[in-house]
């Protein structure tokens, strides 16, 4: 029995297995594989045909550069911002315990209620942020617009259902993320063969929708109400090695998935009017493009923003520091979700956010968090009412917090310090505190200005001895960097104070004179001036006056330097403010605080320095020495030292007449030279962009000041309004030429290229004068030598190139580009690494992966009384002038699921760059001669134009319209998609117009028509116009008539009829409505954030009221009543008749006309007797006739007898002459027969 | 939409025309108030009225209001149009005066522009056609704008103060920009130049010719001065003659200096030694200025530079011009762009005067006008 159970071995006949098998035996048999195959057969694999080979060729390159991609400048950050993973699906299927399984997999921490994104770490080099959809379709069209990967869950146990089709087609018209797919609810199924069976159905549709092999992951059962632990760990895997291609549009425009919110709002303003406008700041890690403050945003569901403010903060969930482990530390796995009540200590300008302390935080024991975080987020709400004192509460309210706020701060107060010191301090957010309070509160602007700016300058020269300025709130603020400069100030002044008598006149004389020449160059340095001619005069007067005035002031500064100090520092509150008055306003908003602290204390340093001539090198090299101390205040350089920097250069130019003067000043020059370039970077910087302010204007509100002493006197600056108007050129005038006729060789510019000999600059101020003929003399004899470099040099040249070309001919112009990609790319992150963050922001603006917390002003309350943690917020950068609207036209196509087609003016819901909005479109169809055509309906399968009125959007954008974004439709609810293809600030869009007349006067082929324009100008716009009868004549239309109005003279091919219609066809521009209507979902209360309803269709509204169409009764179809046409005789002409044959002419039998009466014949009135003769007659007559009627037929019987009989005969006859002839031509046969037999036997038988 | 928020808004006339090209590139409208306000003839002058003019041929849906005196101005920009445009310049300033904007402008239509401009090709104040043409149009094609139909000619040459030039310009649209790294503008290699006489004796551009080589010949040999003496109804209205100078350098910059006759009845008259004497004399002026862009066309590169992919894009330039200056105060109020500014004083690299390096990322601007097929 046990021997026939055993299976009998099978051998293998299929898989890897019997192939080696195979194959160890075909080498056994030397018949060996493929490769010896060629060899073997070397003539089956020869080139058969040469046209069959090229061809092969060519589908093996196509096939290879299909593969490619157009390269693009990688600009991926180096610190990436976390992934966005949008877990999407339909409701029930699972998604919230998707995420809390994912999170709890990559923090070990679990969360019991998720709102909003969720930032986690989930490696070294990778966060995610992941977020859940629901079925909302505005959220979907949102999160499709962020998403880097979209997990999107299936039940497996339903099948697909529509939301996920709706979100695969939002996903692949706004760029197509990567997605993933994961089936859910597979412990549903009882047999595995089912299971098996539905695995794969749905694993082909899937493929089908994203791209044959896109990863299906299976979640096989749920243990515990989660999912299987290795399954997430698995998921968990592939998300975070996954890569991602760049979207055009995500890597072109800025943006962030807000992921808390606050409102700053006066609590005052609220108070008064709920209904208020609100100011908010909003969160998140930047991505895409760099963010530049200022520019617009846009939210959808909530409208178009200016940002107000914009500044980086550390980052709340940080990537860890590099090191050289392979899995994280259970301390880097950090969870940030603000919206859902986790994350860690956060300070910054308004609020203070305190929570759970991170994933260490639960370790250690199981306390009461929940309760915990309670209070300290209701106590932040309260902290953040307060404003103010927020530090203060913060810390007398989390002690009680003890082990956990410790490790918090281990976490957080670190970077926090850090940011300070970027920020140079700490207490410009406070200043911007007050601001904020102040311009909330009061409305006198300047006053506070000034206050502030009087505080902020005296934090930035850190006086302490200034006891009437300082502050008792600032006084802690003094450093002790600051103590070292101050005392390096005290020391160079002195220094210039023992200085000052010996070059005080110098200095004076320099100022005067460059008052006269050198005034016009100081304008262009200074940039408020114009160096016009007219206002050459006006300008050296003030510059005199000026001068007279510094002059006024040194030796007031000699005299007492703590009196200077005041006065230099007035000066530069003025100068302050004459700038803010003669620059456009947003200059000086634009500036950030800190900058303006900077140069005000700059300034002030200027101001010093421009009393005290700084002559001697030494006293240069002193103030760099004290620069390299002072941090800040030394790097930013002011105008003024440059412009006298200039000023002197000028002087010396053009004094170089006096050549001794010139050269005494070579050692001094050298010096400046050397300071200048120590000091130009930021004072360039400054002059441009910085406040500016002239020292002319500064002097003048110096003098002011120090009369009005208490009074600010604004007067408007005679040179400011005069640069206003001054002429617009854009050449740069020379001023101070230098003398070419004597120092042409001084700066040995020049490459003689013929001989290539390079003159280089003598460095030397002596040995610069050269007189030119030297130089040739110098050429001469190397002209030999260099021609035969020359020669060599070329052939060096050629032998690269020819080495180029053949040497690495894998050099295509893909790689070339590739290369010069990857070049830029370099180039890009090396530009700017080296800077601090707070400048590399001003350069390039804020980069992707940056914390950010952005201010924005006027958000209507509903935002902030409706808010719903549940819903995505995003902030949407909008490039240049994508903010204006015009009209766009795209490229659109009906979706096939849809079931109805689109009717023109109804408005629709787009959603296009990041906006979703109501329209009215229009749709048209280009006609060969392109001509936009107007269309009433959209084509069924078939692309047609639309165009609507709306928001400007970059062209090559895809967009998807939806009918209605409220409620849930059991249909398919994608309308369309499609391409943006142009944007234009006015349409051509045509439809089709008929005009029609009536001939009144009909000459030849000349004919009058009325009754198609009203006037004689219309008619003169249509001169030369086609026309056409119904039946066919076309003509033209002539001149305008003048006795019926509108009416016109037109010729034609033929003669028309009185009975024609004459018409026109022509084109008639169609206008679109100006309706442009965002869809504001965001604001709708909670709850009913997906109840949006815009404006209804004609359609939706008569049905609505139920309003019948009125049909036009001319559509209506009536039977058709055709008349009987009659037609009139031919005429044919009388000579053309006589010409006719007989045959053709017409015949007209005059008819039998009436007979004459006397032709007429008298009637016959018989006798009653001829009556009776004729009676009998008659009667006897057809006797007689019958009678031989009668003998007629019988005659014709008995004919027709005989005629039978005789032919019988006949027939007998010829039987028997047939007989006859038989029998004679027998006879005959036989006869002849015999004779022949005879013939043949006869010689025969006599030899028998 | 929030157009109200995001006008800009600045006081007089001066750099106008900055102002306008900015608003119509960033699409963000600008009023203009007190233009000449406190002058005794107020408002707009005939030449910036003919600017504007100019502007509203070449885009479509601008909206301009001017108040009766002239002295307020809002420009709400439209999309630049393009295509086969003429406009009669005004006379008061030449044809330079436009064509600067619309070198920036140009790159940047639906349809390639091929505009005829008519007025005074030269004089003292504005760049000439023939210093623009030298300068400016290599500089467009290093940041990618190139092609057959990228020309500049001058047709006729005028003179002021008749005018009667005329100039064919027509330049092909782009879509993107190429980021530019011009960071060594090389050494001279060779100095070109046109000497034009209209309505004069031809000996003058000789003459002029003459007196600038005299000055050149000391530094470069290769030198060569065309002489353009222009006839009949090509010679516009009025007399004049001038030089235009530009020296070409081994990396491709073009360093430009020019100097025109005064015009007749203004001014003494101008000896053509003087004239070729002295326009040497600022070439080499510019030479020592030095940078990879000429002194005109600083601001034209920056914009370019602005306008480019997100990119890191670099130029030397020399001291910057006060008109380049307010340019970077405007660029930086419209497109939100800061440069980073650092000075490279003359040392062992770099001769002559003090070098700027200027240094921006792009904006990642896209021509919104052209159209996709």
């Amino acid at each position: 029995m046990e021997t026939k159970d055993q299976k009998k071995h099978r051998k293998k006949n299929s898989g890897p297995k019997a192939e080696k098998k195979k194959k160890r035996h075909l080498q056994d048999l030397q018949l060996g594989d493929e490769e010896d195959a060629r060899k073997r057969n070397p003539k089956a694999f020869a080139v058969q045909s040469a046209v069959r080979m090229a061809r092969s060729f060519h589908r093996t390159q196509d096939l290879k550069t299909k593969k490619h991609h157009i390269p693009v400048v990688d600009r991926t950050p180096l610190e990436p911002p976390p992934i966005v993973v949008v877990v999407m699906g339909p409701p029930k299927v699972g998604k919230s315990t998707l995420i809390q399984c994912l999170i709890r997999n990559f923090t070990r921490q679990k969360l019991t209620e998720i709102r909003g994104p969720v930032t986690i770490v989930s490696g070294k080099k990778r966060r995610l942020t992941i977020i859940e959809c629901g079925c909302d379709i505005n959220m979907m069209i949102d999160l499709a617009k962020v998403a880097d990967l979209v997990l999107m869950l299936i039940d497996a146990s339903f099948g697909f259902e529509m939301e996920t089709f709706e979100f695969l087609n939002i996903c692949q018209v706004h760029g197509f993320p990567k997605i993933m797919g994961v089936l859910t609810h597979l412990d549903s199924f009882k047999y595995n063969k089912q299971l098996k069976k539905t695995k794969k159905r749905l694993k082909h549709r899937f493929w089908t929708e994203v791209y044959p092999g896109a990863k299906l992951f299976y979640l096989s059962g749920m243990v515990h109400g989660e999912y299987q632990n290795q399954e997430i760990h698995n998921l968990g895997r592939f998300i975070t090695v996954m890569k991602f291609r760049p979207l055009t549009w995500q890597t072109s425009h800025p943006y962030i998935l807000a992921d808390r919110m606050e409102d700053l709002t006066n609590p005052e303003d609220i108070r008064t009017n709920i209904k208020c406008d609100r100011k908010v700041s909003l969160y998140g890690y930047l991505r895409g493009a760099h963010l530049k403050n200022k520019s617009q945003i846009h939210m959808p569901g909530v409208g178009d923003f200016a940002v107000s403010d914009v500044s980086f903060l550390p980052d709340p969930c940080a990537l860890p520091e590099q090191q050289k482990k392979r899995c994280l530390n259970e301390k880097e796995k950090l969870v940030y979700a603000p919206l859902s009540g986790v994350g860690g200590v956060l300070y910054d300008k308004d609020a203070v956010y305190v929570d759970l302390g991170g994933s260490h935080g639960f370790q250690d024991e199981v306390r009461p968090t929940h309760e915990l975080v309670q209070s300290l987020i209701s106590t932040h709400s309260t902290i953040d009412a307060k404003m103010a004192s927020s530090r203060v509460t913060l810390f007398s309210d989390s002690k009680p917090l003890g082990s956990e706020d410790i490790d918090n701060q281990g976490q957080w107060m670190p970077k926090e310090e850090k940011q300070m010191d970027l920020k140079t301090g700490r207490v410009r957010r406070k200043a911007i505190f007050g601001d904020e309070e102040d311009e909330s509160g009061d409305s006198d602007e300047e006053d506070d200005e000034e206050m502030s700016e009087g505080d902020r300058l005296v934090e930035s020269s850190s006086d302490d001895e200034t006891e009437e300025e300082a502050d008792a709130e600032m006084t802690d603020r003094c450093m002790t960097g600051k103590g070292v400069k101050r005392q390096r100030l005290e020391e160079m002044e002195e220094d210039l104070e023992v200085d000052l008598p010996a070059f005080a006149d110098s200095d004076d004389d320099l100022e005067r004179s460059s008052g006269e020449e050198g005034e016009a160059e100081e304008a262009d340095e200074s940039s408020e001036e114009e160096d016009s001619p007219a206002g050459g005069r006006s300008l050296s007067e003030s510059q005199v006056g000026d001068s007279s005035k510094a002059g006024l002031l040194q030796t007031k500064g000699l005299s007492n330097s703590l009196n200077l100090e005041k006065a230099t520092l007035t000066t530069s509150d003025s100068g302050h403010c004459t700038a803010e008055e003669a620059f456009a306003s947003e200059d000086e908003t634009e500036e950030s605080s800190s900058l303006s602290t900077e140069e005000e204390g700059s300034e002030n340093e200027e101001v010093i320095r421009k009393k005290f001539p700084k002559s001697s090198p030494v006293a240069g090299g002193q103030r760099l020495g004290s620069e390299n101390f002072i941090d800040e205040t030394s790097d930013v350089e002011d105008l003024l030292k440059e412009e006298e920097d200039y000023k002197e250069e000028n002087s010396y130019s053009t004094e170089t007449s006096g050549a001794l003067k010139w050269k005494e000043d070579l050692s001094r020059k050298a010096a400046e030279a050397f300071l200048r370039q120590q000091q130009a970077t930021p004072n360039l910087r400054k002059l441009v962009y910085g406040t500016v302010t002239e020292d002319n204007e500064e002097e003048d509100g110096d003098t002011r000041e120090e009369l009005g002493g208490l009074f600010r006197v604004s007067q408007p600056s005679r040179e400011c309004k005069h640069k206003l108007d001054s002429l617009d050129c854009s050449r740069f005038h020379v001023e101070a030429p230098h003398d070419w006729d004597l120092e042409e060789e001084l700066y040995g510019d020049f490459e003689d290229l013929e001989t290539g000999d390079v003159h280089k600059g003598k460095p030397g101020a002596d040995t610069q004068i050269e007189d030119a003929e030297e130089v040739k003399e110098e050429i001469d004899p190397s002209a030999e030598e260099s021609a035969k470099k020359k020669h060599l040099d070329k052939k060096r040249k050629l032998k690269e190139m020819f080495d180029a070309e053949y040497d690495e001919g894998e050099s295509t112009y893909f790689d070339d580009l590739k290369g010069e990609m990857h070049k830029q790319a370099q180039l890009n992150r090396a530009e700017f690494e080296d800077q601090d963050d707070e400048a590399r922001v001003q350069y390039e603006g804020f980069r992707p992966g940056m914390y950010v917390r952005i201010e924005i002003e006027n958000v209507p309350c509903e935002f902030v009384l409706n808010f719903d943690p549940h819903y995505p917020i995003i902030l949407g950068g909008l490039g240049n002038s994508e903010g204006n609207v015009g009209y766009v036209q795209m490229r659109l196509k009906k979706h096939r699921w849809y079931k109805k087609i689109l009717k023109s003016r109804d408005p629709i819901i787009f959603s296009v760059g990041w906006r979703r909005f109501q329209t009215i479109p229009l749709y048209y169809i280009e006609d060969h001669n392109g001509r936009q055509r107007l269309l009433k309906y959209t084509p069924q399968h078939m692309h047609c134009g639309a165009t609507f009125w709306g928001p400007i959007t970059p062209q090559g954008t895809g967009f998807l319209a939806v009918q209605s974004v409220s409620g849930i439709m059991p249909d398919f609810r994608i309308a369309a998609t499609g391409v943006v293809l142009d944007l234009d600030k006015s349409i051509k869009i045509v439809k089709k117009l008929k005009l029609t007349g009536f001939p009144y006067k009909i000459f030849k082929n000349t004919s009058f028509i009325k009754g198609m324009f009203n006037s004689a100008l219309e008619v003169a716009k249509f001169e030369g116009a086609v026309i056409r009868t119904v039946s066919g004549i076309r003509g033209q239309i002539k001149k305008a008539l003048r006795a019926p109005e509108g009416a016109f003279r037109a010729s034609f091919e033929d003669k028309l009829l009185m009975s024609d219609i004459v018409f026109m066809r022509t084109w008639y521009p169609v206008s679109i409505p100006a309706f442009y209507n965002p869809v504001t979902s965001l604001l709708k209360p909670v709850g009913e954030k997906d109840t949006w309803s815009g404006m209804r269709t004609t359609g939706q509204l008569r049905l609505a009221h139920g309003v019948k169409l009125k049909p036009n009764k001319d559509s209506l179809y009536k039977p058709i009543v055709r008349q009987k046409k009659h037609f009139n005789s031919v005429h044919i002409p009388k000579a053309l008749q006589k010409a006719l044959p007989f045959k053709n002419k017409p015949k007209t039998q005059a008819k039998a006309g009436k007979t004459p009466k006397d032709r007429l014949r008298p009637a016959v009135i018989r006798e009653p007797h001829e009556r009776k003769i004729l009676a009998l007659l008659d009667a006897l007559s057809t006797v007689h006739s019958q009678k031989m009627k009668k003998a007629k037929e019988q005659r014709h019987l008995h004919n027709k007898e005989h005629f039978k009989v005789k032919q019988k005969e006949e027939e007998e006859k010829l039987k028997r002459q047939k007989d006859l002839r038989k029998k004679l031509f027998r006879i005959q046969g036989q006869k002849e027969r015999r004779n022949q037999k005879a013939s043949l036997k006869g010689p025969e038988e006599p030899s028998k | 939409m929030a157009t109200q928020a995001h006008c800009l808004s600045y006081a007089g006339c001066n750099f106008l025309r900055q102002r306008l090209v900015l608003s119509t590139l960033s699409g963000r409208p600008v009023k203009i108030r007190k233009i000449r306000a406190r002058d005794d003839n107020p408002g707009l002058r005939d030449f910036e009225a003919s600017f504007i003019r100019l502007l509203d041929k070449i885009t479509n849906g601008s909206r301009i209001e001017i108040n009766q005196t002239g002295t307020t101005l809002y420009y709400q920009p439209g999309l630049l149009y393009g295509g086969s445009v003429e406009h009669d310049c005004n006379v008061l300033r030449s044809i330079g005066y436009y064509l600067e904007s619309l070198l920036c402008l140009a790159p940047f239509m639906k349809h390639p522009l091929r505009i005829v401009l008519r007025g005074v090709t030269h004089d003292q104040v504005d760049p000439s056609v023939d210093v623009l043409k030298a300068t400016a149009l290599p500089l467009l094609k290093q940041f990618g704008i190139d092609g057959e139909s990228f020309e500049l000619k001058v047709v006729r040459r005028g003179m002021p103060p008749g005018g009667g030039g005329e100039v064919l310009f027509s330049c092909p649209v782009r879509k993107v920009l190429r980021p530019v790294q011009l960071t060594d503008p090389g050494k001279i290699r060779r100095i070109r130049g046109t000497a034009y006489s209209v309505r004069v004796s031809p000996q003058m551009a000789n003459r002029v010719v003459d007196s600038a080589r005299s000055i050149l010949n000391k530094f470069i040999p290769d030198i060569y001065i065309y002489t353009d003496h222009m006839k009949g109804v090509n010679s516009g209205k009025s007399p004049g003659f001038g030089l235009s100078l530009v020296a070409e350098t081994t990396n491709g910059t073009f360093l430009s200096a020019e100097l025109a006759s005064n015009p007749q009845g203004q001014g003494a008259a101008v000896l053509p030694e003087d004239l070729g004497r002295n326009c040497a004399k600022l070439l080499l002026e510019e030479i020592y200025r030095g940078g990879c862009v000429d002194s005109t066309n600083q601001s034209l590169a920056l914009l370019l530079m602005t306008l480019g992919q997100q990119d890191v894009s670099k130029v030397l330039l020399g001291p910057l011009s006060p008109y380049t200056i307010e340019f970077l105060r405007h660029l930086k109020s419209f497109f939100q762009i800061m440069f980073k500014i650092e000075t490279k004083p003359c040392g062992e690299e770099l001769k002559g005067g003090d070098k700027v390096l200027m240094t921006c990322v792009g904006i990642g601007f896209s021509n919104l006008s052209k159209t996709l097929k």
